[in-house]
């Protein structure tokens, strides 16, 4: 049998080395699959979903108080489904006099933070607002907004704002469908 | 697909064929014994609220104010029957005591039964039954579920799988006026009118009821008289055989709308002094002015139910498709079918209308030269909508649909040999 002579201290580094590099590997199954800034865009449907609800918001949010409000609503309506525009027709009025009053001029930019939610055909994004400007009535420059998105013949439009009790239901199941996982750890 | 079943499930809520007038039930106010709103309801018009419940949350404290609107009647006895459009009615159910749908006596005819169909046909389709049946296997049926919502029970949103469906029932209630389909009642609703939806815009406060010592308003219809016929030329030629002129036929409708007789009577009062003997000897009478009734005055009205719409089709029959196909295809390899169906009127040819000072209303379309390019005989079609009558605001009788049939002959020229 032959004898392998090892160091005290060559020991030492490699129980080290093995510490550390078991400390990295749990460091990485514990960080987060992506952080705030960075889209959770999983494939080419979800980029071109998110990019359609970031289309409309920057349209929805590009105000110039010196415009009529049908150029306002044409730019939102552009990249809208038909009932989608119908609906932000439908309470433009009102919003846009009080732009106007105002006298707004503000532009948006818009970036998606997560799909939240998805069926064959229709997608939720939470989607991070930031505006050139505060609009009336609030001091805010950045803000979040959840929107539905539809798959239509030609391509992801903008549907609507979730309202606030379809935005507390979803936060609510994503809690609900979290949770089990942080027990089964 | 899927919009259009929704819209025939709506239409089918909105006739309201099965009620019937009763005296004991409030509704008996609004609906005739033929299902028909009935001619002493006050037309308080659409009213348009936006309401909080209606209000859509935007960021940078924005919001969205959507139209609440409704049509609404006031009964006799001081009800109110309000009408929301679908996308209201929608948000009325999710929002059942802030809307004031909790207030109200219920639907036409069944309660909340029309309502949860109503909420079955518009957002069934958009819940997750499977979710929803692992957290409450108390509903045995999506009723029971429905129920519930409308009861402020369960809380909806939380089993929603679908967003798109409140976008188009928003453009279905503005698209579609007929789309109204629930009648709410809210009892004295003229005297509690800030507490009902639409508030008191155009309520009116009611006198107070009078005993009924006039009959009761009779509403008299005549037939009308509808045709639908070819005028030329006597012996309609295919247009394949005339290639000089192509003349084809001319096809003429007509409609003429007695009109409808409504006969209603005022009470007549006369003052009269009435003069009653001094309680004190050999004072002077006592005498006042008394409205007294004298008699009942009849009123007639003609009222003119116009033409609304008119639409006329022609349809090869099928005995001349297959004779075309047929025998004429044994001898003349080829033969073939040009073109079956016409629609005429408005298409090929158009109409005219009106109404002459006696309430009789006609109507005249023509559809000239219309190329018949197939022998045999043509089925002529006429359907007619008229625009019911009103008097003096209110409704009396509700848009009538009439229809007549025609033939129309179309010849061809065929070559045979003589021995």
């Amino acid at each position: 049998m032959k004898e392998i002579p090892v160091l005290k201290r060559n020991i030492i580094v490699a129980i080290i080395l093995a510490f550390v590099i078991a400390l990295g590997i749990i460091a990485i199954q514990a960080l987060p699959l992506h952080n705030g800034s960075q889209p959770s865009v999983s494939n080419q449907e979800d980029t071109l979903a998110s990019k359609a609800a970031a289309a409309a918001l920057e349209a929805f949010f590009h105000v110039d108080y010196r415009y009529e409000k049908d150029i306002w609503l044409n730019n939102v309506c552009a990249v809208s489904t038909p009932t989608g525009c119908q609906f932000i027709s439908a309470g433009a009025d009102l919003l846009w006099s009080k732009f106007q009053e105002a006298r707004a001029d503000v532009t948006a930019t818009v970036t998606p933070q997560e799909k939240v939610a998805e069926t064959a055909t229709e997608q939720v994004w939470k989607m991070l607002i930031a505006l050139s400007a505060p609009l009336p009535g609030s001091n805010k420059i950045q803000d979040t907004a959840y929107v539905a998105v539809i798959k239509t013949d030609n391509g992801w439009k903008f549907d609507r704002f979730l309202l606030e009790p379809e935005i507390k239901a979803i936060l609510v199941r994503q809690t609900m469908t979290v949770t089990p996982v942080k027990e089964g750890k | 697909m899927k919009r259009f079943i929704l819209f025939l499930t709506l239409l089918a809520l909105l006739i309201p064929s099965t009620v019937y007038a009763q005296e004991q039930n409030p509704w008996g106010e609004v609906f005739d014994d033929n299902g028909n709103l009935r001619s002493d309801l006050v037309d308080l018009g659409v009213t348009t609220e936006h309401p909080d419940w209606m209000s859509v949350e935007l960021p940078f404290g924005q919001s969205l104010n959507l139209d609440a609107d409704y049509h609404r009647y006031q009964t006799a006895n001081g009800n109110v029957v309000v009408l929301p459009s679908a996308s209201t009615l929608f948000f009325m159910a999710m929002n059942p005591y802030e809307s004031g749908l909790a207030n109200s006596v219920g639907m036409m005819g069944n309660g909340y039964g029309g309502m949860i169909t109503f909420l079955g046909a518009v957002a069934g389709n958009n819940i997750d039954w499977g979710r929803l049946s692992t957290d409450h296997p108390e509903y045995k049926n999506p009723d029971q579920f429905w129920g519930a919502v409308l009861n402020g029970q369960q809380d909806v949103w939380t089993y929603f799988s679908g967003w798109g469906f409140i976008t188009t029932l928003l453009q279905m209630s503005w698209n579609d006026t007929a789309l109204r389909t629930a009648y709410l009642m809210y009892l004295n609703g003229a005297q509690n009118c800030a507490s009902i939806p639409g508030g008191c815009s155009g309520v009116v406060n009611p006198p107070p009821p009078q005993p009924k010592i006039c009959p009761e308003p009779k509403v008299t219809i005549q037939q009308p008289t509808i045709s639908i016929q070819k005028t030329a030329p006597s012996n309609p030629l295919v247009v394949g055989q005339d290639t000089e002129n192509r003349r084809g036929a001319d096809v003429q409708a007509r409609v003429t709308i007695p009109p409808v007789i409504f006969t209603w009577y005022e009470p007549i009062y006369e003052d009269e002094e009435v003069c009653e003997p001094s309680t004190t000897v050999g004072g002077a009478p006592v005498c006042r002015t008394e409205s007294v009734f004298k008699e009942c005055r009849e009123h007639v009205e003609h009222l003119p139910d116009a033409v609304a719409s008119m639409q006329a089709t022609a349809a090869l029959d099928a005995a001349s498709q297959a004779w075309i196909t047929g025998k004429l295809g044994q001898t003349h390899y080829g033969a073939y079918i040009h073109q079956a169906n016409f629609i005429l009127i408005p298409g090929l040819g158009s109409w005219i209308g009106g109404c002459d000072g006696g309430g009789t209303c006609t109507a005249t379309g023509q559809a000239l030269k219309v190329p018949f390019a197939d022998p045999g005989t043509f089925d002529l079609r006429l359907n007619v909508v008229t625009t019911g009558t009103r008097f003096m605001g209110i409704p009396i009788t509700q848009p009538r649909q009439l229809s007549a049939d025609g033939k129309l002959q179309v010849y061809v020229t065929l070559p045979a040999l003589v021995p």
